[in-house]
């Protein structure tokens, strides 16, 4: 049923989905400042600029800061509906769906822009907290699906157990459930996380003076300088993904939440 | 399922602080934006932003341009993906679990690093001009930046892991009885293709449509980083108008035209599911 087409076609798409990340590598190690390619000679230069640029440094943090506060909170709010949209009947249940999946119907940007109107020149709310409810409203989506999915493949029964042998329902919950849901709470925190850490759409209307996003910062880097450090700050970015992403696809198989 | 006297008061209880966050910081601004875009600064209700938008030749040819893109991007990647998924959907599990988590590595990685690598390619120095230059092909390198092909390059390769992934778990259910069945009746490689392999994972098909089109449209960094304000979409023009002409009742209209878009989208090919099962 294969035949020989559809092989080459397999290869076509690898080569352009990972074509993009060895021309990255390799133009992050070339000597010459204006991209040309192939790069000539060899140097970690652009690597030690990423270092040295204190916009990259400071907003790597902020990233990291605001993609483990949002990918949390939107857990630990997510998971209680993902539990009653799972164990329980009711006749709103399709309106809670709708709710929860609408920041994901919602273009980025929009987002946004809707939320620097209303809280930051209407409400004039601080940057960070602006970013940081956005970034929590995007991972909604996630957190729950991720979070039903992986309560779907526990039996409730077994928690009925727990409750029918004298365990209350919260610690029926927290000593029965939770211990079991552990990869899917892992998967939706790797998922969660990676989704705020990358965005921009979001980020790029809530950032403010001095508290900006790190890939909102390398796109502004890119309106004033064209050079490699940003392709060596994306080959260090891709390597902790990769390193992230095939540690949980080992360990928890990813691909099936996506 | 369980069922209990007090069960409505639970229901409310496990919902109630993740619904009302979502009301008051996310529904709440979408309805001061949709305000926005109706009311002028002295307080009265008009349609003008609307009217201006659609007849102002520029954001007309803008929006256009971001649907005819996003349609391009789509149709290349359910051309790309099609048969690429179905020869992921037929490996080994092993094999398979590898080569999809690197169709996923791409998805994963942010927007910026992922964009820059096409103005290496594509830039004045970049890869395809040395070698068109090289090969004595051209005389002066060309202009590929800024150009609507960069842009459909780019977010293809942007999005083209959201019509895989969807494609490959639509294949994986279609029995191989089934595909041999339709061989041994006589059914020819491309019949079999198109008649059984086709229809059975249209589901995948038309999910990963909407996913690559309304990324497409919406899509910010690549338009900014390969279109720039020369080639406007609507996402580069919701910025332009927000933040540099600082017009937030136009912007606004921008931005509701984009939700109205990806709505619609949506909508439709949800019926269309609907009617196929």
């Amino acid at each position: 049923m294969i035949s020989r087409w559809m092989y080459i076609s397999l290869v076509i798409l690898y080569c352009f989905l990972l074509g993009p990340f060895i021309i990255i590598f390799m133009a992050s190690f070339g000597a010459n400042a204006n991209l040309a390619f192939p790069p000539q000679g060899f140097t970690l230069d652009w690597f030690a600029n990423v270092f040295e640029t204190s916009q990259f440094i400071d907003s790597f943090w902020i990233s990291l800061q605001l993609a483990l506060l949002s990918t949390i909170v939107s857990l630990v709010m997510g998971m209680p509906v993902a539990y009653a949209l799972t164990r329980f009947d009711f006749a709103a249940s399709g309106t809670v769906e709708t709710v929860f999946s609408a920041p994901i119907l919602v273009p980025g940007l929009v987002i946004g822009f809707a939320m620097l109107n209303f809280f930051v020149l209407l409400g004039d709310m601080q940057v960070m907290t602006g970013l940081f409810i956005g970034h929590t409203a995007i991972l909604f989506p996630y957190s729950v699906r991720v979070i039903s999915a992986s309560l779907r493949n526990l039996d409730p029964y077994v928690e009925d157990a727990a409750v029918s042998l004298g365990a209350n329902r919260l610690r029926g919950f927290l000593l029965v459930v939770l211990p079991n849901m552990q990869a899917g709470i892992a998967a939706a925190f790797v998922l969660g996380f990676i989704t705020s850490f990358n965005n921009v759409p979001v980020s790029l209307f809530l950032s403010g003076p001095g508290v900006t996003t790190l890939p909102v910062s390398m796109l502004s880097y890119l309106e004033y300088y064209f050079d490699p450090t940003i392709a060596a700050l994306s080959t260090l970015l891709v390597i902790f993904t990769v390193v992230l992403v095939q540690a949980a696809e080992r360990v928890l198989g990813l691909s099936q939440f996506v | 399922m369980i069922r209990r006297p007090n069960q409505s008061r639970t229901i409310i209880l496990l919902v109630a602080p993740a619904i009302v966050f979502v009301i008051v910081f996310f529904i709440l601004p979408l309805i001061f934006l949709l305000s926005q875009s109706v009311v002028l600064e002295d307080g009265s209700f008009t349609l003008t932003g609307y009217l201006d938008f659609f007849q102002s030749r520029v954001s007309r040819i803008v929006y256009l341009r971001t649907l005819r893109l996003g349609l391009i991007v789509t149709g290349i990647c359910v051309l790309m993906s099609y048969p690429a998924a179905f020869v992921l959907a037929r490996m080994p599990a092993r094999r398979r679990s590898f080569l999809m988590s690197l169709v996923i590595l791409p998805l994963m990685t942010n927007a910026v690093a992922r964009t820059f690598a096409w103005l290496i390619i594509l830039g004045r120095r970049g890869m395809i001009n040395q070698t068109l230059l090289s090969l004595d092909l051209v005389e002066t390198p060309l202009r590929f930046i800024f150009t609507e092909t960069a842009i459909v390059l780019g977010l293809t390769q942007l999005f083209l892991p959201l019509m895989v992934l969807p494609l490959v778990s639509a294949m994986e259910n279609i029995p191989d009885d089934v595909l041999e069945a339709a061989r041994s009746l006589g059914a020819n490689r491309l019949t079999t293709f198109l008649r059984i392999v086709v229809p059975l994972s249209s589901d995948g098909l038309v999910l990963g449509a909407t996913l690559v089109f309304t990324g497409s449209v919406t899509a910010f960094v690549t338009p900014a980083i390969l279109g720039g304000s020369r080639l406007l979409l609507m996402s580069t023009l919701l910025r332009q108008k927000a933040v540099i002409l600082f017009d937030q009742h136009a912007a606004a209209v921008v931005a509701v035209v984009m939700i109205v878009t990806t709505l619609a989208v949506n909508l439709l090919l949800r019926v269309l599911r609907v009617k196929q099962s």
